[in-house]
C-alpha cells in the first residue's frame, strides 16, 4: 500500500508546484530591466580567437572580445582597440597603434605582444578563416604599444578583417591554456561568459564586465543568447515574447512575425544561383565556351525563381557583387534577361544544338522545389540536369572538385575579400584554380592601387566577369533579424547578425 | 538472486562494447569530409589538413576506434569537435534535462494509465469505451503535434508556461516546473494510450484466473481482489510495458526537445550527428545504453520482487 500512498504525495506534490508557478512565474523569464535576449541559429564550435568564425557566430564572439578594428553600420572601418592604423606607401606594412588603457577581464593589460600572439595564432591556428592571414609574413612589436603587420603583397582587404574573427584579442595568460579558452573566454569585451549560467551549444548567458574601457557600448547588464536553430522555435520564442532579436532562418513567417507586433530589419548578403565553375571545360567540355555559359544565364526566369523560391523576399540579380560595393553596376542586373530562344541559339552557335547533360551536387537542406525547377529551366534550352547528393560532404565535393557546377548561396563580401573567395585562381570557391589573364591583370592592378583605381577597376573587373558568364547568379536572399516592440538595431552592410552593440534599448 | 544481477550486469557490459563498434563503424561509414564539416566553405585546404591532423582524423579507422576506446575506459570521453566542450560534461547537463522529462513523462503515464486501465477493466461499458477511444487518440496522434498544440494553446495564448528553453531546478524551481510541464505532458500522452492499454488487458486477464474465483468464493470483496492480488500479478507486464515505453521515450524525446528547444540528451545527438561531431555522439550512445541496461536490469528485479516465479527462471 506504500506504494499507492507515495504516488498520490508526489501527484498532489506536482499538482501544487504547476499552480504556484502558474502564479508565481509567468512573464518573470522574459527581457525587459537590462536584459537582452538574442537568438542566433548556430552556436559556436569554441570561443578559442584562433578557431573562431564570424557570420551568423559574431554576437557570440563580439560579447567577450573586441576586435583590433570596428566595422560601423554605416560600412566603415574605424579604430578600436588600435586607436589609429596606417599602411606605408605600397600597402605592405600596416602600423597598428594599440590602446594603452585596456584591462583584460582577467585582470592583465592589453600591449602590443598580446596582440602580436593573437595574430600568430590566428594565422597557424584552425579557424575557418586562417587563410586570410596566409600573406602575412611577419607581426613584430617593436615597443608597448606598436604592433607592425608585413605583408608579402598589398591586401587591400586586411583592414576589413582587423574587424571580424581574425582580429579577436584574447589575454595571454589564457592563451596558454587553449582547452580551457575553448569554452570559458577571457577577452577586454563589453560582456563576461557566465560559464555556469550557460548551456553550451544551446544557451549563453553573459553578464556586464564592470571595467569595460568602452561604456558607451554597453545597452544592457546581461546578454543572453539563445540558440534556436529549428524555425518552429524560433517563431514560438518570438510569439511568446522570449526573445528581444533573433536572426530568422528562413523568411517563411514573415507575416506571423510582423503580426506578432515586432519589426523585421533586413539586409541583403548572400546571393544565389548557380555557379559555372568549370570554366576551362576538363570536366565538362561545353561550359569552355563562353556562348554556353551565356546560355545558360539566359535560360533562368530570374523573377519567377524569386518568387517561387523566396516569396519575393530579396533583389534579383546578375552579378555577385554587392549593392554596396564600389564595383556594383545595376546594369550589369539587366544583361541576361530571361530568354530561351536565344539561349538556344547561343547553344547551337557553340555546337550543342542538341543540347548536353550538366551534373550537379543537390543538398535536402534547400530543398527539391530548387533543383526541379531549375532541372525544368535548363532542359528548356535543351541541357540536362543530373543531380548527385553527396549528402553531408556537400561542399567538401563541391571543391574537391567533383561537379563542373553547381546551385549555391554564396556570401558577398567586400571586394577583395569576395575575389579571395570566388574569383581569384587560388580561391576557395574557384576549385577548378580556374585562371584568366584579363582577370589576372585586373587583380594585380586591384591589390597594388589606390582607393580610387581599385574601385574603378573592380568595377570592370564585375563587368567582365559578367560578361564572361562565370556565374549565373539569380537573386540576392533577403536577410531578416526582427526585433520586438522595445529593442532597436541596425543592420551591418557586410555581416549576415548585426553587431551586439548596435542592439538598443527603444527609449 | 547475486547470480542473476551480476550474470545480466556482465551482459549489460557485453552489449555496451558491442554498442559502441557498431555506433562508430556507422559514423564513419556516413562520415565523410569531417573536417571540411567543422570548417564550413571558407576553410582552405591546408587549414582543413591541418584540422584532420589535429583530431586524427588522418589515422587508420582502427587506430582511431582503440584510442578512443583507450580513453573512454580511462572515464576521458574527450572533448566536441564543435564546441570544444568535455564530452563528459556536455553529456551529464544534459542528461538532466532529458532525465527530468522522461521520467516525468514516464511516472505520468505510470499513474494516469494504471488508474484507466483498471477503472476500464473494472467497470466495463461505457467507461471501458471512453477510455479505449481516448486510447487510440493518444496513440494516433503523433508527439511533435501534441507538442505544438500545447505550444499554441499554453505558453503563446496563455502564457503559463514556457514556449523555448529549460531552466534548471536548482536555480529556480517554479521556473523548472513551467519549462518541463509541456514536454513531460507531450511526452507522457502516446505512452499512456499504451500503457492503459496494457493494464486493462492484464487485469481482465487476471481477472478471468481460477485464483479470482478462488479467492471470491472465499467471500473477499472484490476491491480487496483487485488490489491486493490481481494488480500484483497484473503489475508485472504493466512494468515490463512501462520499461519499454521509457526507452521509447528516450528516443521520442529528441522531437519534443527540438520544437521546446531543450537543451537535453536528444537534441545533443541530433546536433552532433548531423555535424559528425565523433566523440558527443559516441558519448551519448554509451550513456544511452548504459540507462537501457540499467532500466532493464530494475525492471527484472521489481517483477522479481513482484513475482517470485521470475527469480526461478
Amino acid at each position: 500500500m506504500l506504494r499507492w500512498r507515495t504516488a498520490t504525495a508526489a501527484v498532489a506534490i506536482t499538482a501544487a508546484l504547476a499552480l504556484s508557478s502558474c502564479a508565481a512565474d509567468t512573464g518573470s523569464t522574459q527581457g525587459g530591466g537590462g536584459t537582452l535576449t538574442l537568438g542566433a541559429i548556430v552556436a559556436p564550435t569554441t570561443f578559442d580567437p584562433a578557431g573562431s568564425e564570424w557570420g551568423n557566430r559574431a554576437p557570440f564572439y563580439q560579447a567577450v572580445y573586441d576586435t583590433l578594428l570596428l566595422a560601423t553600420s554605416e560600412g566603415e572601418i574605424e579604430p578600436f582597440l588600435a586607436e589609429s592604423f596606417e599602411y606605408n606607401d605600397d600597402n605592405t606594412v600596416l602600423t597598428l597603434t594599440i590602446r594603452d588603457d585596456v584591462t583584460f577581464t582577467d585582470g592583465s593589460k592589453l600591449d602590443a605582444d598580446v596582440v602580436k600572439q593573437n595574430l600568430e595564432r590566428f594565422q597557424t591556428g584552425t579557424s575557418p578563416d586562417a587563410g586570410y592571414f596566409a600573406g602575412i609574413t611577419s607581426v613584430e612589436a617593436p615597443d608597448a604599444t606598436t604592433v607592425v603587420i608585413t605583408l608579402a603583397a598589398p591586401d587591400p582587404a586586411m583592414l576589413n578583417y582587423l574587424t571580424r574573427d581574425p582580429g579577436l584579442i584574447a589575454s595571454a595568460e589564457a592563451l596558454a591554456d587553449p582547452d580551457s579558452l575553448a569554452t570559458d573566454p577571457v577577452g577586454s569585451g563589453p560582456y563576461v561568459l557566465d560559464t555556469a549560467a550557460t548551456v553550451t551549444g544551446t544557451s549563453y548567458t553573459y553578464t556586464k564586465n564592470p571595467d569595460y574601457w568602452n561604456p558607451d557600448l554597453q545597452h544592457y547588464d546581461t546578454l543572453t543568447i539563445n540558440v534556436l536553430a529549428d524555425a518552429t522555435a524560433g517563431l514560438n520564442a518570438i510569439k511568446a515574447g522570449e526573445v528581444n532579436g533573433i536572426k530568422l532562418a528562413s523568411n517563411d513567417n514573415l507575416a506571423e512575425v510582423e503580426g506578432a507586433g515586432w519589426t523585421v530589419n533586413a539586409n541583403e548578403l548572400d546571393f544565389q544561383g548557380l555557379l559555372l565553375l568549370d570554366r576551362a571545360g576538363t570536366m565538362s567540355e561545353p561550359l569552355s565556351d563562353v556562348r554556353v555559359r551565356q546560355a545558360i544565364n539566359y535560360a533562368f526566369d530570374r523573377e519567377a525563381l524569386l518568387t517561387a523560391l523566396q516569396s519575393d523576399h530579396g533583389t534579383v540579380t546578375g552579378q555577385v557583387f554587392p549593392e554596396s560595393s564600389p564595383a556594383f553596376d545595376p546594369a550589369l542586373d539587366e544583361r541576361y534577361p530571361y530568354d530561351p530562344e536565344k539561349a538556344k541559339d547561343l547553344l547551337a552557335e557553340a555546337g550543342y544544338a542538341d543540347g548536353f547533360t550538366l551534373s550537379m551536387p543537390s543538398s535536402t537542406v534547400l530543398g527539391s522545389t530548387t533543383y526541379t525547377l531549375l532541372s525544368q529551366q535548363l532542359a528548356d534550352i535543351g541541357i540536362t540536369a543530373e543531380y548527385t547528393d553527396p549528402g553531408n560532404n556537400f561542399i567538401a565535393d563541391l571543391l574537391a572538385p567533383k561537379f563542373p557546377a553547381s546551385f549555391m548561396a554564396l556570401e558577398q563580401n567586400p571586394d577583395w575579400q569576395l575575389i579571395q573567395f570566388m574569383i581569384a585562381p587560388n580561391s576557395v570557391f574557384n576549385p577548378f584554380k580556374y585562371a584568366d589573364p584579363q582577370v589576372d591583370e585586373y587583380l594585380a592592378q586591384i591589390q597594388a592601387g589606390d582607393e580610387a583605381t581599385q574601385a574603378e577597376v573592380a568595377k570592370q573587373l564585375n563587368e567582365y566577369i559578367v560578361e564572361q558568364a562565370w556565374f549565373a547568379p539569380f537573386y540576392r536572399v533577403q536577410n531578416s533579424v526582427p526585433t520586438d516592440a522595445n529593442t532597436s538595431v541596425e543592420m551591418m552592410p557586410t555581416n549576415v547578425y548585426p553587431a551586439i552593440y548596435d542592439f538598443q534599448p527603444k527609449g | 538472486m547475486l547470480p542473476f544481477v551480476l550474470r545480466r550486469l556482465a551482459s549489460g557490459v557485453v552489449l555496451v562494447f558491442v554498442i559502441s563498434v557498431i555506433a562508430y563503424a556507422l559514423l564513419y561509414l556516413g562520415g565523410g569530409d569531417i573536417a571540411r564539416r567543422i570548417l564550413g566553405q571558407n576553410a582552405t585546404d591546408d587549414v582543413v589538413a591541418q584540422k584532420a591532423a589535429d583530431l586524427g582524423l588522418d589515422q587508420p579507422l582502427l587506430t582511431q576506434y582503440f584510442d578512443w576506446l583507450t580513453s573512454a575506459f580511462g572515464g576521458d570521453l574527450g572533448r566536441s569537435w564543435f564546441t570544444g566542450q568535455l564530452v563528459a560534461v556536455s553529456v551529464s547537463s544534459r542528461l538532466a534535462v532529458t532525465l527530468s522529462i522522461v521520467i516525468g513523462a514516464t511516472i505520468i503515464a505510470a499513474i494516469v494509465a494504471v488508474v484507466l486501465g483498471v477503472l476500464a477493466a473494472r467497470r466495463g461499458g461505457w467507461i471501458d469505451n471512453v477510455v479505449q477511444f481516448v486510447s487510440v487518440i493518444g496513440f494516433a496522434i503523433p508527439g511533435f503535434l501534441i507538442a505544438l498544440v500545447l505550444v499554441l494553446v499554453f505558453a503563446i495564448n496563455l502564457g503559463l508556461f514556457k514556449a523555448t528553453g529549460y531552466v534548471p531546478f536548482a536555480s529556480s524551481p517554479s521556473g523548472w516546473i513551467t519549462s518541463v510541464t509541456l514536454p513531460v505532458v507531450a511526452l507522457s500522452i502516446g505512452a499512456i494510450a499504451t500503457v492503459a492499454q496494457q493494464v486493462r488487458g492484464s487485469v481482465l486477464d487476471a481477472l478471468s484466473r481460477d485464483y479470482v474465483r478462488t479467492l471470491r468464493s472465499r467471500g473477499l470483496s472484490t476491491n480487496r481482489v483487485v488490489y491486493k492480488h490481481v494488480l500484483r500479478n497484473a503489475g508485472g507486464p504493466a512494468l515490463a510495458v512501462l520499461a519499454v515505453q521509457f526507452i521509447g521515450l528516450l528516443g521520442a524525446a529528441v522531437i519534443v526537445e527540438q520544437i521546446f528547444a531543450l537543451p537535453g540528451l536528444g537534441q545533443l545527438a541530433v546536433q552532433a550527428t548531423g555535424a559528425g561531431d565523433i566523440p558527443v555522439v559516441m558519448g551519448v550512445v554509451i550513456v544511452s545504453a548504459i540507462i537501457v541496461v540499467i532500466v532493464n536490469l530494475l525492471i527484472d528485479l521489481a517483477q522479481a520482487a513482484l513475482n517470485p516465479k521470475v527469480r526461478l527462471s
